[in-house]
């Protein structure tokens, strides 16, 4: 399985993105505690999931509306980023009757003040970088259940 | 007399010594019409137009009178040619109102008239005293006898010229003359009682002539600074906003099209364009979600997009909460990470693809052969091994509330997310 290594291109978003999420899995390694209880776990999943944003946001850069926003919302809001996370978390379950574009609006990281065509090309653009940021940390949790 | 001087000084600039020897309707028209080519050639907007058709009036009028004195013609004869300029401004005037935006294009044309005016003038006055043998009253001169009169002036000059010169030279004179034909129409309604009366006379002696000519001179600027120039400015600015709100509208119609029965103002013009734009994105958007190329309509659409959106975001947060529970061993490199996908969705679908070709921000993933590109958030209703896998490992690694894994949420887009939700 690991015999053929294809050679990747360290330019894709895909390879940057790796890169970042695995330092930064290596950073919440180094400064995890030795508990394992269930408080623990939710924190790291939160940094976990944090970094993995964080991490595709800064492997696409600052060409794109919602790459900029997480990154600036991610800088603004770091100190009170559990608070946030919560209340962002939240926030779209209770908003089922808003609507359609306002979900996505929610959906996509600084779609709130966006033209809807433009909130459109950004979705795209999201989608596929969820798309890849899914495969790769699925790759990665592939890699370490086994 | 200044005015009359000021006629001498444009008239001898213009024709020099030739007045006393020529005929006079030579000269009157020669002048006309080789002062209009100065008009058109120097000016290209209306307005300037209209300045250098003063010279042109002052020229073609007040030579007429000034020439009267010579004593040469008789005052038959120079009654018609009083009129002949007038009953042309008047149809002017006439054809003015309604051509007068088509033929802004005519200042190109302009050079050929000198030469036209030149040479082929005699036999064209000479066939017009027939024709214009009624407006001898300047006060009865109505539209219609106007036009006729200008019909036979046209004819005397295929007569003369070619037709596509005549046709040209004529439209010019048309266009050049207009204002002033209004105003010249005007004024000799006002004045035509005493300049009828000194012109059959038959040789009035200068005194006399000049009277009504200072008189007419009078009325002229008056008319010029009350009411005509008023009118001309009126026509001016009509024939201004005619050409320009003719010409955006044309533009718009041009550019976007607008079917039968849409709306054609600006706002609804680009309230299509936007929505061609949208529809545009949406089908993009529509080859890269799953399960959504059947599904027409928009609003069914950005549900599948939200949902698909908000699977996307929940995989990566069950992904998250998974690497948060296992204790991940991260000494292998990103090329075996990068590369292991490869080989674990070697031979799938390729419908699975679709991040690399279609990423804009121009990262093809060279590494990866676009086929074997496999997409975890795409793959899993097709391939029911790795979410075996996945839901080996949820269950015995996390004792927690996933029970709907983000592959499975992605069978029925509609579904299973939402109840998710």
């Amino acid at each position: 399985m690991t015999t053929q290594i294809m050679p990747s291109n360290p330019n894709s978003i895909k390879s940057r993105f790796t890169y970042r999420f695995v330092r930064a899995l290596k950073k919440l390694n180094k400064s995890r505690g030795v508990s394992s209880s269930m408080k623990e776990t939710y924190r790291r999943y939160h940094m976990i999931r944090v970094a993995s944003y964080a991490s595709m946001a800064s492997a696409v850069g600052s060409k794109r509306a919602w790459s900029r926003s997480v990154l600036w919302r991610i800088k603004k809001k770091s100190r009170f980023h559990a608070l946030r996370r919560r209340k962002a978390s939240e926030n779209p379950r209770n908003d089922i009757n808003f609507h359609q574009d306002n979900v996505l609006r929610k959906l996509i990281p600084g779609g709130e003040d966006m033209e809807f065509c433009r909130l459109l090309n950004e979705t795209a653009h999201y989608i596929k970088c969820l798309r890849t940021q899914v495969q790769i940390m699925k790759n990665i949790v592939d890699h370490c259940s086994n | 007399m200044d005015s009359e001087d000021n006629v001498g000084r444009r008239f001898q600039q213009r024709k020099g010594d030739s007045i006393l020897n020529c005929p006079s309707s030579g000269i009157v028209e020669n002048s006309i019409y080789e002062k209009v080519p100065g008009t058109g050639m120097s000016s290209e907007s209306m307005f300037k137009m209209r300045n250098g058709v003063d010279h042109f009036y002052g020229s073609g009028w007040d030579t007429i009178v000034s020439l009267n004195p010579s004593g040469n013609f008789g005052g038959s004869s120079v009654v018609p040619r009083n009129e002949f300029p007038d009953s042309n401004y008047s149809v002017v005037l006439e054809n003015q109102t309604v051509n007068f935006p088509s033929e802004s294009g005519l200042v190109d044309m302009m050079p050929k008239i000198p030469s036209f005016g030149s040479g082929s003038y005699p036999e064209m006055v000479s066939s017009f005293p027939v024709t214009e043998c009624g407006p001898i009253t300047g006060t009865i001169r109505d539209p219609t006898y106007a036009r006729n009169n200008v019909s036979g002036f046209e004819m005397a000059l295929t007569n003369v010229a070619d037709s596509q010169e005549h046709c040209q030279n004529s439209e010019d004179g048309v266009v050049g003359v207009s204002p002033n034909g209004k105003r010249k129409r005007k004024v000799s309604m006002g004045a035509s009682p005493k300049n009828i009366e000194v012109e059959c006379q038959k040789d009035p002696p200068e005194d006399i002539s000049e009277f009504p000519n200072e008189e007419y001179d009078k009325k002229q600027k008056f008319e010029q600074n009350a009411g005509a120039n008023l009118r001309n400015k009126q026509v001016v600015k009509q024939a201004k906003d005619s050409s320009t709100t003719a010409e955006p509208s044309k533009e718009n119609y041009i550019h976007v099209r607008a079917k039968r029965g849409q709306a054609t103002n600006s706002h609804s013009l680009a309230e299509r364009v936007r929505r061609e734009r949208i529809s545009e994105r949406m089908r993009l958007l529509q080859e890269l979600v799953p399960g959504c190329n059947k599904i027409t309509g928009k609003a069914v659409m950005l549900d599948e997009i939200i949902n698909y959106v908000q699977s996307l975001q929940q995989q990566v947060e069950f992904l998250s909460m998974k690497l948060a529970t296992v204790n991940p061993e991260l000494d292998t490199d990103i090329d075996r990470i990068l590369s292991k996908d490869i080989l674990q969705f070697r031979g799938n679908n390729p419908a699975a693809l679709g991040i690399g070709s279609g990423l804009s921000s121009s990262h093809p993933f060279p590494g990866f052969s676009p086929g074997t590109f496999g997409v975890p958030g795409a793959n899993p209703p097709y391939h029911p091994l790795p979410q075996a896998l996945w839901n080996n490992d949820l269950q015995s690694i996390l004792q927690m509330g996933f029970d709907a894994n983000p592959p499975s949420s992605n069978l029925g887009p509609n579904g299973p997310s939402k109840m998710e939700l």
